[in-house]
Order: structure tokens, then C-alpha cells, then sequence
């Protein structure tokens, strides 16, 4: 479970980038924030998980015990073991390229290993094994020991998603993880992001509404830094036009009419 | 509005302005065209004179050019390794903004200072010999290879450190796994590039007392013994031309190899 309480980010001329914003995912829900560009959206995600220096607000995450941490007001020690169970994708550009699939899916639990044990034993074979096992489950197996730098942009992004399961994390959060990739693939990856709701909460910022309303269970909308939204996948026209004003027509382009 | 008669008028100002330029320059510095033909029947003479060249003195110039040779390598490995490592606090990816801005004030001050001043400086310290030489290569390498890192470096999304970030991985780690797989063939292609530059150096700081050939061919010119000087010349070729044919083969290789 993760609760954001009234983030709040300002710009020295007084600009505000993010206005208090508010709410709270649990396991289960596939959390979906959609809104313009620049609305605040990749902020939030950041602040979530402290890599945002903010105004005012908290972020509180519950711990696997019960235990609930404000991630701004940790030790830096207890914050990094936190982190490792936190995984978090972009919208590309986030693996080693001359890498192959699995090495980059093991490194998902650097964070959890000293860095002295890492650099000169690297890997174990129990390691190994549970980071082919997390390939197996975004069917990406024999694909293992192919250079990232050959793989299709669906295939780079399910193994960013292998290696943020690879972290066994107590949440997912994904920054644009379908803005490049073509409508067949961007629907696999929404499922799949759907299937691990059921293990841990997952929290995506989206330029995709259509998409958002079939795969996300609810929906938060942010305008100039606002939350103007939280609620059910249902997307009436006006609630769009509301959200977007003169973006819409670029957002919803006819290929996802379907 | 650029007519083709502005575009004329313009050429041939430039043109006038590059003429006026180098005539003012020669002033400036006593270049005089007349003594440059008068040279000219002396420096033929002097290269005759070096003909033919001492074969029996080449055979002992093998060992002063793999002295070169290893002396150049080893000041090329060692800068790599300190321009990599002062590279990482430069690139902005990484560093906090103003330890990058310090570190590459000192990576261009370094590229401005003279490898040969740099050396006279270490002989000073150190003595003639194999020591200072090495050494001033490899400070020598900083100002273009600490730059070069770091722009590679720089090349690094900033998505990737971020998500390492993220999940909790430290600094060496992020280095280590993120960033060196990826820079690394651009590393060598740089290196390779100034092992090529520091082979040069080497003749010519050799001459000074760094050793190996280029101390031969200085030695050889001092002794107004031509023919050996040519042997050595000859030699310096062989070396200079040889590595850099080798160097631009791998660089090729890695280049056709990105993937």
C-alpha cells in the first residue's frame, strides 16, 4: 500500500507543479494517471518514490511487517532497502544495450546485494534461476541470452517488466510504458501490468486513455498540477475534453478505436 | 535577401580579407618568401647527405622503438585508467553539477599545458628515464581523454541510472553494470585514438631525454651522423605508421561490432 499526502512541489517564482495532491493504491488495483502534457503526471511518480524534493507532502509506504514509512523521513539506510522493493519502468531507454536480456534482468536486485560481492562474484546460480523464471513470465525465456540491442521495442519493455519482477517488489510504478510501442504490443504489456496488480499495487502514467479505461481499475486525472479526477475507468467525452481541452485530438488517435 | 551579387561581393571580400591576413601575419613574424628558396638548395643538400641510410645501425635501432613502443602503451593504459576514473566525476549523468564543473575546468587547463613542459617538469622530480616519460604521457592523456570519457559517459539515458536508482543499486554499481558495458567499445576507440597521438610524443619526448628513438635520432643529428639519423628516421616511420594502421583496423572492427 502507498499513500501521497498533499504533494505539493513549488517553482521559486511561485509556480506550482504540483498543487496537493492526494491518494492511496492497494494491492489489486492497477492505477492509471492520465492528464496533458506537462499536467504533473511524471512528478507525482517521482515523488512517490522520493526521487522529487518536495514543497510540502509525504509519501507513506506499508512495509511487508505492517509497518508504515514515510519515505522523506527515513534513514538513508532503511530507505535503500525500500527502494529494492520498489520497481519502476520508463518508457524506454532503460536497459544496458550490449547487454543480454538476462543480465539486465539481474540487475534488478543490485540493490539488494553489497556492492563488493556484486563487482568481483557477480551472480549466483539461485539468482540466475529465479531471473530466467521471471523471463518465463512475460514469455521471454528464449529470448534469455539475446544483446537488448536486438530485441523489438515490446520485447525491451517485457524485459524491464521481467527485471521489476526479477525485484520481487511490493510495488510497480511505470512512467510511459506504452508511448513507444505499437498498438499490438502496447495491449500485451497492459495486460501483463494488469496480471501483476493482483500481486502487488501497480501505479502507471499514461498518454493512452482508451487504453486506461479497459486495463486500469481506476483512474486519477491531473490538470496544471491538480488532481481533477479519481475514480472508475469511465471516460465520458466531457470528462475528456475537461481533462485534455485542445489535446484530445492528438491523444486518442483512431488506431486504439476498437 | 541574399542576391547572387551580395553573395559575390561578399566572397570576394572574404577573399581580399584572407590575402590581407596572411600578408600582415608574414610581416609580423619575418617569413620572408626569399629566404625560403635559398633554403631550399641547402636542405637538399642535407638530405642527400643522409643517404643512403646505415643498415648495419638499423638493426640496433629495434630496440630503442620497442622502447618507444612500450613506453607509449604503458602511458596510454595507466591515462586511460586515471582519465576514466576523473571522466566519472565530470560527466553530468553522475556528478553533482559542481564537482562537473570544477573537474572540467581542470580536464581543459590540462589540455593546455604542453605534454613537453609537462615532461621537463617531471624530469625535474624524477630524473631522465623511463619514469618521467610514462608519467607524462599519462597526465598528457587527461585533457583529451578525461573530455572524450565524459562525453561518452554523458551518453548513458538517463532513465537507465535512474531506474537503478530507483531499485537501490549504489554508485559503483550503476557505473559498473549501467554505464561501462555500454561506453566501453567507445573507451577503447578513444584510447586506441590517443596511442596514436602518444607514439608521436614519444619520439619527440624522447629527444629530450624520455629514451628510446627519438633519443636515437636526436642522438644521430647531434653526432652529424646522417646516415644513422635516416636509419632512425626510418624506424620512427615504421613505428608511427604501423601502430596507427593497427589502430584504425580494431577501431574499425569495434565500429562494425557495435551491436
Amino acid at each position: 500500500m502507498i499513500k501521497a499526502v498533499n504533494l505539493t512541489k513549488q517553482l521559486p517564482n511561485g509556480k506550482l507543479l504540483l498543487n496537493d495532491i492526494s491518494f492511496e493504491v492497494r494491492k489489486g488495483e492497477f492505477l492509471g494517471i492520465l492528464g496533458p502534457s506537462g499536467a504533473g503526471k511524471t512528478l507525482t511518480l517521482k515523488s512517490l518514490i522520493g526521487l522529487l524534493d518536495l514543497t510540502k507532502g509525504e509519501v507513506w509506504i506499508e512495509e511487508s511487517n505492517n509497518e508504515h514509512i514515510n519515505i522523506f523521513k527515513t534513514k538513508a539506510k532503511v530507505l535503500k532497502k525500500l527502494r529494492t522493493k520498489i520497481a519502476l519502468i520508463f518508457q524506454g531507454y532503460h536497459l544496458v544495450q550490449r547487454a543480454t536480456a538476462i543480465d539486465n534482468v539481474l540487475m534488478g536486485r543490485l540493490g539488494s546485494i553489497s556492492t563488493f560481492r556484486s563487482l568481483i562474484f557477480g551472480f549466483n546460480e539461485i539468482e540466475k534461476n529465479a531471473a530466467m523464471s521471471s523471463l518465463e513470465k512475460v514469455n521471454m525465456q528464449h529470448l534469455a541470452q539475446a544483446k537488448v540491442a536486438s530485441l523489438s521495442g515490446g520485447e525491451k519493455q517485457r524485459v524491464a517488466i521481467a527485471r521489476a519482477l526479477f525485484q520481487e517488489p511490493n510495488l510497480l510504478l511505470a512512467d510511459e510504458p506504452i508511448s513507444s510501442l505499437d498498438p499490438k504490443n502496447a495491449k500485451i504489456i497492459m495486460g501483463i501490468l494488469k496480471e501483476l496488480s493482483t500481486l502487488f499495487p501497480v501505479i502507471g502514467v499514461f498518454h493512452q486513455p482508451e487504453l486506461c479505461a479497459k486495463y486500469c481499475s481506476r483512474i486519477i486525472a491531473i490538470k496544471d498540477g491538480k488532481k481533477v479526477y479519481d475514480g472508475p475507468p469511465v471516460l465520458e467525452e466531457t470528462l475528456l475534453e475537461f481533462i485534455y481541452g485542445e489535446e484530445l485530438a492528438i491523444v486518442i488517435p483512431e488506431k486504439y478505436a476498437n | 535577401m541574399q542576391t547572387s551579387m551580395f553573395k559575390k561581393i561578399v566572397q570576394i571580400v572574404a577573399f581580399l580579407s584572407f590575402i590581407l591576413v596572411t600578408y600582415f601575419a608574414m610581416q609580423a613574424c619575418g617569413f620572408k618568401i626569399e629566404a625560403l628558396q635559398k633554403g631550399l638548395k641547402d636542405g637538399m643538400f642535407f638530405l642527400t647527405a643522409m643517404f643512403p641510410p646505415n643498415w648495419t645501425d638499423f638493426k640496433s635501432m629495434v630496440a630503442p622503438a620497442l622502447e618507444t613502443l612500450a613506453l607509449s602503451i604503458l602511458g596510454t593504459l595507466l591515462g586511460s585508467l586515471v582519465s576514466f576514473i576523473i571522466a566519472i566525476f565530470a560527466a553530468s549523468n553522475i556528478s553533482n553539477k559542481w564537482v562537473k564543473l570544477f573537474i572540467r575546468s581542470f580536464i581543459s587547463i590540462e589540455r593546455s599545458i604542453p605534454e613537453l613542459f609537462i615532461l621537463l617538469i617531471l624530469i625535474a622530480a624524477y630524473g631522465l628515464g623511463a619514469l618521467s616519460a610514462v608519467l607524462a604521457l599519462m597526465i598528457g592523456c587527461i585533457g583529451m581523454l578525461g573530455k572524450l570519457f565524459a562525453d561518452a559517459i554523458e551518453e548513458t539515458p538517463t532513465s537507465l541510472i535512474e531506474s537503478m536508482k530507483a531499485s537501490g543499486a549504489s554508485k559503483i554499481q550503476i557505473i559498473y553494470y549501467g554505464i561501462l558495458p555500454d561506453v566501453f567499445p567507445k573507451l577503447i576507440s578513444y584510447a586506441l585514438f590517443r596511442l596514436e597521438i602518444n607514439i608521436r610524443l614519444s619520439v619527440m619526448l624522447g629527444a629530450i631525454g624520455a629514451g628510446g628513438i627519438g633519443f636515437e635520432l636526436d642522438y644521430a643529428f647531434s653526432m652529424l651522423q646522417y646516415n644513422r639519423a635516416l636509419s632512425s628516421l626510418i624506424m620512427v616511420l615504421i613505428l608511427v605508421i604501423g601502430i596507427e594502421q593497427l589502430s584504425a583496423y580494431i577501431r574499425k572492427r569495434l565500429l562494425i561490432n557495435q551491436i
